[in-house]
C-alpha cells in the first residue's frame, strides 16, 4: 500500500475536505467566542480543540491511503476494543456528576461511547454487506446485527447515558431499514420497538431521565433546570434575529445564561451572534456536507462502501438533527453534541474519522475489485 | 503503523481468496450483487429526501425563532441581562411659614443582600449577624418577609448603620458575596417631636399599600408616610426614584453600567405653621403636664399658625417600625398621645358655645344687647332646676356681662327662646357639627343636635329642657378644637368661616411654586357684622373685665387687647365629685378646660383655641397657654418695645438663622420673667 497510486491523489475528495474546513472554521470561531474569558488570549479549551482538529485532520489525510475495505474485518476488532473500554468505564471509573462516561488519559478524557457509535456503523455495514438476502431480510437475519447493537447499547445505558444509547438504536434502525427488509419483519420490528419504548419508560429510565422528558413536555413545571436550559437556548437563538448580535457580542452566551454553551448548546451561541443569516449559512454548509456524503454512498464501488457511507452520514445527520432540535426547543435535553461543532475531543475525533472514511470511499469509487 | 504494514503484507493472499470465491459461480452472484448494489444506491438517494426534510424543518424553525419571534426573544434576552438598581429619591423638605427647615434628609447607609448574587448560606448569615450585632433569627425574619419578591430586589438586613460598620463591610466585600451597602436618604427632624401629629412619620410600606399603589412606584421595604402630612402629601413629597441600569451575568454579578436615570427629589412643602409659636404652645402644654390641643389661626385667611396636640408623639420610636411594647404603652397612656386631639378629640364646647347662642339670639331677634335677664343662680324649667355656675347668681344681666361672666341662666333663656333647631342653624354657620376639611386624618365632625337628629337617632321627640343644656354647650354638643378655633376666627373677622389651611406653598425641586395657599371661604354669616361686634365686646370684657373669666389671658404689658371665652366641659355629671376639691377628683373624671380667644380685639389677626383635657377650669388651665402663644406672636411682631433684643432681632429681618431665633425666644422669655 505504501506504493502510491497516483489516481488516488487525482480522485482525492477535495469537496469534502473543503466542507470540513469551512465547518471547522466556524466551529473554532464559535468556540473562541463561547469560551473567551475576558483575557488577552483564547481559552485553553479553544487551543485543545484546535490542536485536536489539526491532529485529527492530518491523521485522516494519512489514513485515506488505506483502502476502506480493510475496515470490513478491522471493524470487528475496533468494536471489541470499544466494548472493552465501555466495560472498563462502567465498572472501574468513578462517576462524574452521577454518570460514568469518561476515561482519564492524562491529557485527554476519552468518552468511549463516542467511538462506540462509529464502530457500530462499521460492524453493521460489514455485517449487512456480507448477508445475502435477495428477498429481503427475515427476523432471523437481524439477530446478529441486533446483538451487535444491543451490547454497547446496554453498556452505555448503564453509565447512564440515555442520549448516546438511543443514538445507537437510531443508527441500528436507520441501517436496518436501509437494507431490504421483508414487510413482515418491518411490522414485527415496529411492534417490538413500541413495546420497548413503553417498557423502557416504565422500568428502565432513571428518575432524572424521565423528568427531563416530562420537563420537555411541560417546560413551565421546571423553570430552573432543564426547561430553563431550553428556554435560555431559545432566547439565545431567537434574540439573534436576522443578522445576530455580532461575533463575541452574544449576551446569552457571554453572560452565562446559556448552559453548556461550548458543548451541547454551541450552536445557540452561533445563532445568537450571527443571526438567521449566519445560522442559515452554517446549516447550508452542513447540509451540503451531508448530501455530499449521500452522494458518496450512491457512488461507492461496492455494497460495503454504500452501507458504510450511508451509516456514517446517518451518524452525523442524526446527531446534528437531534442536537439542533434540542437547541430550538423541539426535543428534551439529551447529551448529543453537534458533530464537528460542539466542543469535545472524543466526538470530534470520531466525526473526523467518519469523514476520513467517507473521503476514502469517495476516492476509491472507480476502483474495481479484481 | 507497524500493524498496518503487517496487515498489508497479508493482503494479497486474502484478495486471492475472495477472487477464488467469486470464480465459483461467477454470473449468478455477480448479477444478484449488482442488483443489490443498485437497490442500495437508490435507497441512498431516497435518504437524501429525509435529510432535506429535516433541514427544511430546521430552517423553518430558525426563521420562526429568529425572525418572526426575534423581537420577543430579544426582549427576553434583555430582561435576562439588564437589571436596574433603584436609587431612592430624596423626599421633599418640610419648612415652616418662615422657611425654616422642619424636616429634611440626610444620607444613611443600609446593608442589603442581593439574593441573585449569592444564595443564602449559614456561614454568611452568621458572619453578617456578627458584623451587624443582630440575631440570626432577626435577619432570617427580614429575608422571609421578602420571600415573594423577585430575586434582584435587595433584602435590607440593617438600616442606618454607623460609619465603622460601613467601612468594615466595604473592606471585606470579597468575603461577603451578595452583600452591599445602599445609600438612602432618611428624615431629619430639626424640631424634634414638635408638630409630630401634624407632620407624621414614615414607615415601611405595607403589603396593602403596595398592592393599592400604581405599579413601579414602590417596592417592598420603601418608606412611605404613615401619618400626618407625610402621608397625606405622600405624592408631593416622595419624588421619583432614579434607576441605574446594569448588565449582569447569569449569576447576578454586575458586568457593566449601561445607563442611569437620576432620581427626582420630592416637592418641598412650606407650611403655614410658625414653628416658634408651635414650640411655645407645645412647651407650655408640656410644662404644665397638660394633655389637649392648641390651635392658632390667622383669622383673615384660615392659615393655621399653631396646630399642636399634646402630648407629642415620639417620632423616633416610630422610625423603623414601632415596637409592640412602645405601642402598648402609648395606647394605655391616660394622656392618649396617639390621638390627634386637634381633629379627633370631640368635647362638649361648654361655655365657649355661648358665642353661638349669643349670635343666634341677636340675629334671630330674641334678644337685644340691652335685654335684661335676671339670674338668681338657677333657672327652673318644668320640674327641673338648671343651675348657674355661680350659685349666688349674677342678678340682672345684659348680653355683654352675660358673656363676660359666662352667666348660664341668661343663655338658658336665650336658648329656650330660640329653640334647638335655630341654635343648630347658627352653630352650623360657625362650622360646628361638620368637618372643617383640614389636611389631617380621621377628622371627627363633632355633633350639633337638632330635633330631627334626635328623632332619627333615638326615636324620641326633642325635650325642651335639653335645649337649655345645649345652649350652654353641654348635653349632646360635641366639638373639636379645630372647629372651635375656626368659629372663633369667624367671630373675630366678622362672619367669614374659612377652611383651615396647613400648606402655604408646594415647590418643585427647581423652586417653582406648583401649589399656593388661597383662603377658602366655607360659609358666611351675612349681615351679622353688628351682632358679632356686640359678641366681641362681651369677649373683651371676659378677658379684661373685673369679673371676667379669662383674665389670665391679658397681654396688657404688650399693649394688646385680647378677647376670649372660657369654657368648662363636663365629663361626668356625677354629684359625688361636685363637692370635692379639684385635686381630689380622679384625673379622668375632671372637666375639660377650654379657652378660645383672638387678638388684637379691635382689629383681630390671630385666634387661639386651647383645650386642656381634664384641666378643670378654662380660665386657670387653658387661658395661660393661649396667652403664651399670643405673647410670642405679638413680641415677634415688635410689640413690647421695652425688650430691646426683640427689636434688634426684628430690624435684622425676619427669617434669620434658627440659632438667632432661638436666642431671641430665650431672651424674650427671660425679659418676661423679669417683669413678673
Amino acid at each position: 500500500m505504501l506504493r502510491f497510486d497516483r489516481r488516488l491523489i487525482h480522485h482525492f475528495d477535495w469537496v469534502m475536505l473543503l466542507m470540513l474546513l469551512l465547518v471547522a472554521g466556524m466551529a473554532l470561531a464559535n468556540l473562541y467566542s463561547s469560551t473567551w474569558n475576558g483575557g488577552n488570549t483564547a481559552s485553553p479549551v479553544f487551543f485543545k480543540q484546535l490542536y485536536l482538529y489539526i491532529l485529527g485532520t492530518a491523521f485522516i489525510l494519512v489514513l485515506v491511503s488505506v483502502d476502506y475495505k480493510e475496515l470490513e474485518n478491522l471493524g470487528y476488532l475496533m468494536y471489541a476494543a470499544v466494548l472493552l473500554l465501555l466495560l472498563y468505564t462502567d465498572f472501574f471509573v468513578h462517576s462524574i456528576a452521577g454518570t460514568q462516561r469518561w476515561i482519564n488519559l492524562g491529557v485527554f478524557h476519552l468518552q468511549p461511547s463516542e467511538p462506540a457509535k462509529l464502530v457500530l456503523v462499521l460492524v453493521l455495514a460489514s455485517c449487512y454487506s456480507r448477508t445475502e438476502a435477495p428477498d429481503g431480510y427475515r427476523i432471523r437475519d437481524l439477530i446478529k446485527p441486533g446483538i451487535l447493537t444491543a451490547i454497547p447499547f446496554v453498556l452505555i445505558m448503564i453509565q447512564p447515558d440515555l442520549g448516546t444509547a438511543l443514538m445507537l438504536g437510531i443508527l441500528f434502525v436507520s441501517m436496518t431499514v436501509f437494507v431490504r427488509l421483508r414487510w413482515s419483519t418491518l411490522t414485527i420490528l415496529g411492534g417490538a420497538g413500541l413495546a420497548c419504548a413503553v417498557i423502557g419508560w416504565k422500568f428502565l429510565l432513571k428518575d432524572y431521565q424521565r423528568r427531563r422528558i416530562e420537563t420537555f413536555l411541560n417546560p413551565e413545571g421546571d423553570p430552573m433546570n432543564h426547561g430553563y436550559q431550553i428556554m435560555q437556548s431559545k432566547i439565545a437563538v431567537g434574540s439573534g434575529q436576522m443578522f445576530g448580535k455580532g461575533f463575541m457580542e452574544g449576551t446569552q452566551g457571554h453572560l452565562h445564561f446559556l448552559p453548556e454553551r461550548h458543548t451541547d448548546f454551541a450552536f445557540s451561541v452561533w445563532a445568537e451572534e450571527w443571526g438567521f443569516a449566519g445560522a442559515l449559512f452554517f446549516l447550508g454548509c452542513y447540509f451540503f456536507m451531508l448530501l455530499w456524503g449521500i452522494n458518496i454512498a450512491m457512488t461507492a464501488r461496492d455494497k460495503f462502501g454504500v452501507l458504510l457511507a450511508f451509516g456514517l452520514v446517518m451518524l452525523i445527520f442524526w446527531q446534528a438533527v437531534i442536537n439542533l432540535f434540542m437547541i430550538m426547543g423541539f426535543l428534551p435535553v439529551v447529551g448529543i453534541p453537534l458533530p464537528l461543532f460542539s466542543y469535545g475531543g472524543s466526538s470530534l475525533l470520531t466525526t473526523l474519522f467518519a469523514i476520513g472514511i467517507l473521503m476514502n470511499i469517495r476516492m476509491r469509487r472507480y476502483q474495481t475489485q479484481k | 503503523m507497524k500493524n498496518i504494514r503487517k496487515r498489508n503484507r497479508r493482503r494479497p493472499e486474502r484478495l486471492l481468496e475472495a477472487e477464488r470465491r467469486r470464480d465459483n459461480g461467477v454470473t449468478r452472484i455477480t448479477h444478484r450483487d449488482e442488483g443489490e448494489l443498485d437497490f442500495l444506491r437508490r435507497r441512498a438517494l431516497y435518504s437524501a429526501f429525509v435529510v432535506i426534510f429535516f433541514f427544511a424543518i430546521l430552517v423553518a424553525r430558525l426563521w420562526y425563532l429568529q425572525v418572526q419571534q426575534g423581537p420577543e426573544y430579544s426582549r427576553l434576552a434583555d430582561s435576562n441581562r439588564v437589571r436596574y438598581v433603584e436609587v431612592a429619591a430624596p423626599r421633599g423638605n418640610i419648612l415652616d411659614s418662615r422657611g425654616r427647615e422642619i424636616v429634611t434628609n440626610r444620607p444613611s447607609f443600609n446593608v442589603v443582600w442581593v439574593r441573585e448574587d449569592n444564595r443564602l448560606n449559614d456561614a454568611l448569615l452568621k458572619k453578617m449577624a456578627r458584623i451587624l450585632g443582630q440575631d440570626v433569627s432577626d435577619l432570617l425574619a427580614r429575608i422571609r418577609k421578602m420571600a415573594n419578591t423577585p430575586g434582584h430586589i435587595p433584602v435590607r438586613l440593617a438600616e442606618d448603620i454607623d460609619w465603622e460598620t460601613v467601612a468594615y463591610i466595604e473592606n471585606n466585600r470579597m468575603d461577603l458575596p451578595g452583600i452591599k451597602i445602599e445609600v438612602v436618604p432618611v428624615r431629619v427632624y430639626h424640631y424634634g417631636n414638635l408638630a409630630s401629629h401634624l407632620i407624621g412619620y414614615l414607615g415601611e410600606i405595607s403589603e396593602k399599600e403596595l398592592k393599592n399603589s400604581r405599579p413601579g412606584v414602590y417596592r417592598g421595604g420603601d418608606l412611605v408616610g404613615k401619618m400626618g402630612l407625610e402621608r397625606l402629601r405622600e405624592k408631593d413629597l416622595r419624588g421619583e426614584k432614579g434607576r441605574n441600569y446594569m448588565e449582569v451575568n447569569a449569576l447576578g454579578y454586575e458586568q457593566k453600567y449601561l445607563k442611569g436615570v437620576e432620581p427626582l427629589p420630592g416637592n418641598d412643602l412650606q407650611l403655614t405653621i410658625d414653628m416658634d409659636l408651635q414650640r411655645v404652645a407645645e412647651e407650655t402644654m408640656a410644662a404644665g403636664d397638660k394633655a389637649g390641643a392648641v390651635v392658632a389661626v390667622d383669622v383673615n385667611s384660615g392659615r393655621l399658625l399653631v396646630a399642636a396636640s399634646a402630648p407629642a408623639l415620639h417620632i423616633d420610636e416610630f422610625v423603623g417600625g414601632i415596637s409592640r411594647k412602645a405601642w402598648k404603652a402609648m395606647l394605655e397612656n391616660p394622656y392618649h398621645p396617639l390621638i390627634n386631639k386637634i381633629v379627633q378629640g370631640q368635647y362638649p364646647p361648654g361655655s365657649t358655645y355661648k358665642l353661638v347662642t349669643a349670635t343666634a339670639g341677636l340675629a334671630e331677634g330674641v334678644i337685644t344687647p340691652d335685654s335684661i335677664i335676671y339670674c338668681p343662680g338657677y333657672y327652673r324649667f318644668g320640674n327641673r332646676t338648671y343651675r348657674c355656675w355661680k350659685h349666688s347668681g349674677h342678678g340682672a344681666v345684659k348680653l355683654k356681662r352675660a358673656l363676660a361672666e359666662s352667666c348660664d341662666v341668661y343663655f338658658y333663656q336665650v336658648g329656650q327662646r330660640l329653640g334647638v333647631d335655630r341654635l343648630a342653624k347658627y352653630a352650623h354657620l360657625f362650622g360646628l357639627g361638620r368637618k372643617t376639611g383640614i389636611e389631617m386624618e380621621h377628622e371627627k365632625p363633632g355633633l350639633i343636635p337638632t330635633a330631627a337628629w334626635k328623632r332619627k337617632r333615638f326615636g324620641k321627640p326633642w325635650q325642651e329642657g335639653e335645649t337649655l343644656s345645649v345652649a350652654i354647650g353641654q348635653g349632646f354638643d360635641l366639638v373639636t378644637p379645630i372647629q372651635l378655633a375656626m368659629m372663633t376666627a369667624t367671630v373675630a373677622n366678622g362672619g367669614t368661616l374659612y377652611k383651615p389651611g396647613l400648606v402655604e406653598t408646594v415647590r418643585d425641586p427647581d423652586g417653582r411654586v406648583i401649589e399656593q395657599f388661597k383662603p377658602h371661604v366655607v360659609d358666611r354669616l351675612v349681615g351679622q357684622g353688628r351682632n358679632l361686634q356686640l359678641v366681641r365686646q362681651g369677649l373683651i370684657d371676659a378677658v379684661n373685665g373685673r369679673h371676667g373669666t379669662g383674665r389670665r389671658a391679658r397681654l396688657k404689658d404688650l399693649g394688646i387687647t385680647v378677647a376670649g371665652k372660657t369654657g368648662t366641659a363636663q365629663v361626668v355629671r356625677l354629684k359625688q365629685y361636685r363637692h370635692l376639691k379639684d385635686k381630689d377628683i380622679p384625673y379622668k373624671y375632671r372637666d375639660h378646660a377650654w379657652f378660645t380667644c383672638f387678638a388684637p380685639a379691635e382689629n383681630p389677626e390671630i385666634a387661639v383655641t386651647v383645650l386642656v383635657e381634664h384641666g378643670l377650669h378654662g380660665g386657670s388651665s387653658a387661658a395661660p397657654v393661649a396667652r403664651a402663644v399670643l405673647e410670642k406672636y405679638f413680641r415677634d411682631r415688635g410689640y413690647g418695645a421695652d425688650d430691646i433684643n426683640v427689636t434688634i432681632l426684628r430690624s435684622s429681618g425676619a427669617g434669620t438663622t434658627r440659632a438667632a431665633a432661638a436666642a431671641g425666644s430665650r431672651t424674650g422669655r427671660g425679659a418676661n420673667r423679669r417683669r413678673q
